[in-house]
């Protein structure tokens, strides 16, 4: 016994003042046999707890001995509280372990007060209490609550008013800390942004999971490029050039981790010195580039096998989703709050049709018969690119090419980089007013109401013809092979580029439609969205074109479908044939805009807003922008179709319009250029 | 201890139907089948061990909690099964349904042993809906709130708390 003692004082050495609060040395307890406390009531605790005490050197001594064997002793020399001690003897309580970490923190202060109360009282009274305590200390669970129950079936009801009081403000558990740590991170994610980085404060520990990847790569999956069901908040993707930025800092924070500093801790990195570091960081690196969502998954399961405290696996592991979530997420308040900086383009001589701008570089086509390059970063304009004859309708251009379609007929390719004009492309009988090319496939509308197909890799062409007066918007989708065209016959249709046939008109516009966009296919329209109610500006008014039954209806009737394998979309598209995109957008001179469901033909929702007809519209997964002819830009939530907010400052019609993550342009006949930029 | 259990548990025979749970405070529960297999322990148990008729042993839960758990059960026995675990990620909507927010008015001890429970055998709708009680307990308030809320000490330097708090300050919606 002596040696457990000693043993015991050796790996706890904070001794305390409250060594003899409970009893524990069995001396002491021996001590008290013929002072046991006399209090006036408790009548029968008293005459009960006289019997234990008068044969206190022949009950108590092996009571203790019995239910502690091996750790008696070292119950005294512990300064910890009541639920420490249990945790000194497993039997106790089966949770009540160290390796589960689930006991109830030391709390010094009031131990300090219960020792000072009790030594105000006389010397007799005191080892009474004692006494009481070191007994309900040694005992087991199961006689533990007998005493309770005992003690409690004698309180008066002030006295189990004050038990019920004390045990409210007892019973408070750090759940986060206490939890296995796929527990705490899954109670985590189910916090807001806000939450979390306020968990993030609570202490050291909490900061290490409420910071981890594994929390902020979940946020991250939930918000970017998407709207997230719950809060209805979504934060753009990153651009191509941002995203490789950001991989590079990763890769270069991995490498530079240290394995001795706590990864959570306030300060900087500091460099790894250990090889052992270095192979983990490095081998890390190359998973890292391969599957970003693997490691985490991962890092999960590994997570329930490691304790929870090891700074070793916050440390090694530690990559700062929480960084590219802050950065989305100051963009997204921006959009939110209509927070940006503005910066005008101006130098076309006439009305400004057709925009586009990818990274810094801005394209705009103008009726002055130019097309336009801009730097966005400078406001710089790049260079002029002189051809048509007449003005500019439409542009595309990506890393190599701009193609442009001109009222002069014509579709021409520049090298946009050098402002040469590689080819012209004659066939339309009327003016060129719409183009789209995605891969090897460009689509051109035209005055002549047909849509021209050209094969790039075969250099084949094709006549799409049906529509009855202009075709002033073509969009190609190359997987499923269709093309989608919004015209002035008030019609929006899709064509089957196999069969050249038209599958589908899409009726309700009742003026003539300008533009039609697909929707991101990660787009997601369920009668959850519906529902969901926003409190931004609410300046216009949700269809009632859709409700939520007939939604599920149509969600029904689709998987049906699947299952029976007839496709919507006629018989090319059973045999595994990708389908076109499950829904479009689309805007006319009605001063309306309009969500449609492809598969069905169905308009989903209007959107009303717009005073004049809307010439200029682009969307994403999170929200439509649309220019009209009244002067304004209105950006909508989809979802919703609720108008979040309006922009005014053109002095002309707005006629197009691009759309970026933090970012879009807008062109107009007051032959100027505006972009917004929601870049924090 | 888990000997004298078992023994007591070849004394009481239940019908097919029932199955008999022995608690790690050795209290002998009686549930029936449809109910306990709300559990994908239990089921999985009963899959792999055809029923002997002999009582359950369940080390990691005590009577007053596998009762709560079996309430729990019960009340959702008719629940459809949970969908994927894809479906419930994207979906992290702290909506808890009245019957369930009633269920959980707890103290914090009996919220930390079924949550525990649920983990341990496997009832995935009683794990979410106590996470999300924990996580509602923790929402909207303030470090220092959640550190009452949970008896949680602040071991930041005030240096720390202090840089710590900037960090953070660009998650206020606004």
């Amino acid at each position: 016994m002596q040696a457990t003692k000693v043993h015991n004082e050796m790996t706890l050495p904070a001794q305390s003042s409250f060594t003899s609060i409970f009893g524990g040395h069995s001396e002491r307890v021996e001590e008290i046999d013929d002072t046991h406390p006399d209090h006036d009531h408790h009548h029968e605790l008293h005459s009960r707890s006289s019997v234990t005490a008068a044969s206190g050197s022949l009950s108590v001594a092996p009571f203790l001995a019995k239910h502690v064997p091996e750790q008696y002793a070292p119950l005294g020399s512990q300064n910890k509280a009541p639920a420490d001690l249990i945790r000194a003897n497993s039997r106790y309580c089966y949770r009540h372990r160290p390796d589960r970490k689930c006991r109830r923190q030391a709390d010094e202060p009031t131990m300090d007060k219960l020792q000072r109360e009790l030594e105000t009282l006389p010397q007799s009274d005191q080892q009474g209490i004692a006494h009481v305590w070191s007994l309900f200390s040694a005992a087991p669970a199961k006689h533990r609550k007998l005493i309770l129950q005992g003690i409690m079936a004698q309180c008066c009801f002030p006295q189990l008013s004050f038990i019920s009081a004390t045990v409210r403000e007892l019973i408070r558990i750090d759940f986060v800390a206490a939890l296995p740590p796929e527990i705490a991170f899954k109670i985590l994610c189910y916090l807001d942004t806000t939450s979390l980085c306020k968990a993030a404060q609570v202490s050291r520990q909490w900061r290490a999971l409420a910071d981890d990847d594994v929390v902020w790569h979940r946020m991250c999956e939930q918000h970017i490029h998407r709207k997230c069901k719950k809060c209805g908040w979504g934060l753009p993707l990153l651009d191509r050039k941002r995203l490789r930025e950001s991989k590079r800092e990763i890769e270069l924070r991995a490498t530079t981790w240290d394995n001795g500093a706590p990864a959570n801790s306030p300060d900087a990195p500091s460099e790894g010195d250990s090889p052992a570091a270095d192979t983990n960081s490095s081998k890390r690196k190359a998973d890292a580039i391969d599957d970003e969502t693997a490691i985490v998954k991962r890092q999960c399961s590994e997570l329930t096998f490691r304790p929870s405290g090891n700074e070793d696996y916050f440390k090694t592991r530690y990559r700062p989703w929480k960084e590219v979530y802050k950065d989305r997420f100051k963009v997204g308040t921006n959009w939110k709050y209509g927070r940006c900086s503005i910066k005008t383009f101006k130098g076309h001589s006439n009305g400004v049709m057709c925009l586009q701008f990818e990274d810094n570089i801005l394209a705009t086509g103008s009726y002055d018969a130019t097309i336009k390059i801009w730097d966005t970063e400078t406001g710089q304009e790049l260079r002029t690119l002189v051809g048509h004859e007449s003005g500019i309708r439409c542009l595309q251009f990506d890393d190599t090419k701009l193609i442009s379609g001109s009222m002069d007929r014509s579709l021409k390719v520049w090298n946009w980089r050098t402002g040469e004009c590689i080819s012209t492309y004659t066939g339309h009988r009327g003016g060129v007013i719409g183009l789209h090319f995605d891969a090897n496939i460009l689509a051109s509308a035209s005055v002549d109401k047909t849509v021209k197909i050209w094969n790039f890799e075969d250099k084949s062409t094709c006549l799409l013809r049906g529509h009855t007066d202009w075709v002033n918007a073509v969009r190609v989708d190359t997987s499923s092979r269709t093309v989608f065209s919004a015209s002035d016959d008030c019609t929006v249709r899709l064509w089957d580029l196999d069969s050249k046939t038209c599958i589908r008109t899409f009726h309700g516009h009742v003026g003539q439609v300008q533009q039609v966009i697909p929707l991101p296919r990660e787009f997601e329209f369920e009668d959850h969205d519906v529902e969901c109610e926003n409190d931004n500006d609410n300046l216009s008014t949700v269809s009632g074109d859709t409700e939520p039954r007939s939604l599920q209806a149509t969600l029904g009737l689709e998987s049906n479908a699947e299952i029976s394998q007839m496709s919507p979309f006629g018989p090319s598209f059973e045999a595994g044939r990708p389908t076109p995109p499950r829904y479009i957008v689309t805007s006319a001179l009605d001063s309306t805009i309009r969500l449609w469901e492809t598969s069905t033909g169905r308009c989903l929702r209007t959107f009303f807003g717009h005073l004049e007809g809307v010439w200029a519209l682009a969307a994403d997964t999170l929200r439509i922008v649309s220019g009209a002819e009244d002067r304004m830009i209105k950006i909508w939530d989809p979802r919703t179709g609720k108008c979040e907010r309006t922009f005014t400052g053109h002095s002309g019609p707005v006629t197009c319009i691009g759309l970026g993550d933090s970012r879009f342009a807008t062109g107009s006949e007051d032959c100027e250029v505006r972009m917004y930029s929601f870049q924090s | 201890m888990s000997e004298q259990t078992e023994q007591n548990a070849q004394v009481e025979q239940s019908a097919p139907q029932i199955l008999t749970f022995c608690t790690n405070d050795n209290a002998i529960l009686e549930v029936e089948r449809d109910v306990a297999e709300r559990s994908v322990l239990i089921r999985h148990l009963l899959e792999d061990l055809p029923a002997s008729g002999q009582a359950i042993p369940l080390q990691m839960v005590n009577e007053a909690v596998m009762k709560k758990v079996i309430e729990w059960c019960r009340h959702h026995q008719k629940d459809p099964p949970s969908t994927g675990d894809d479906d419930d990620s994207r979906r992290k909507t702290t909506d808890i349904e009245e019957w369930d927010q009633k269920f959980m008015q707890v103290d914090q001890e009996m919220l930390f042993e079924i949550i525990l429970a649920a983990n341990f055998l496997d009832i995935k709708g009683l794990l979410d809906v106590g996470c999300k009680t924990v996580a509602n307990m923790i929402k909207g308030k303030s470090p220092e709130e959640i550190r009452k809320t949970f008896n949680i000490q602040n071991d930041f330097t005030p240096e720390e708390e202090d840089q710590i708090r900037r960090e953070n300050e660009w998650a206020e919606d606004r």
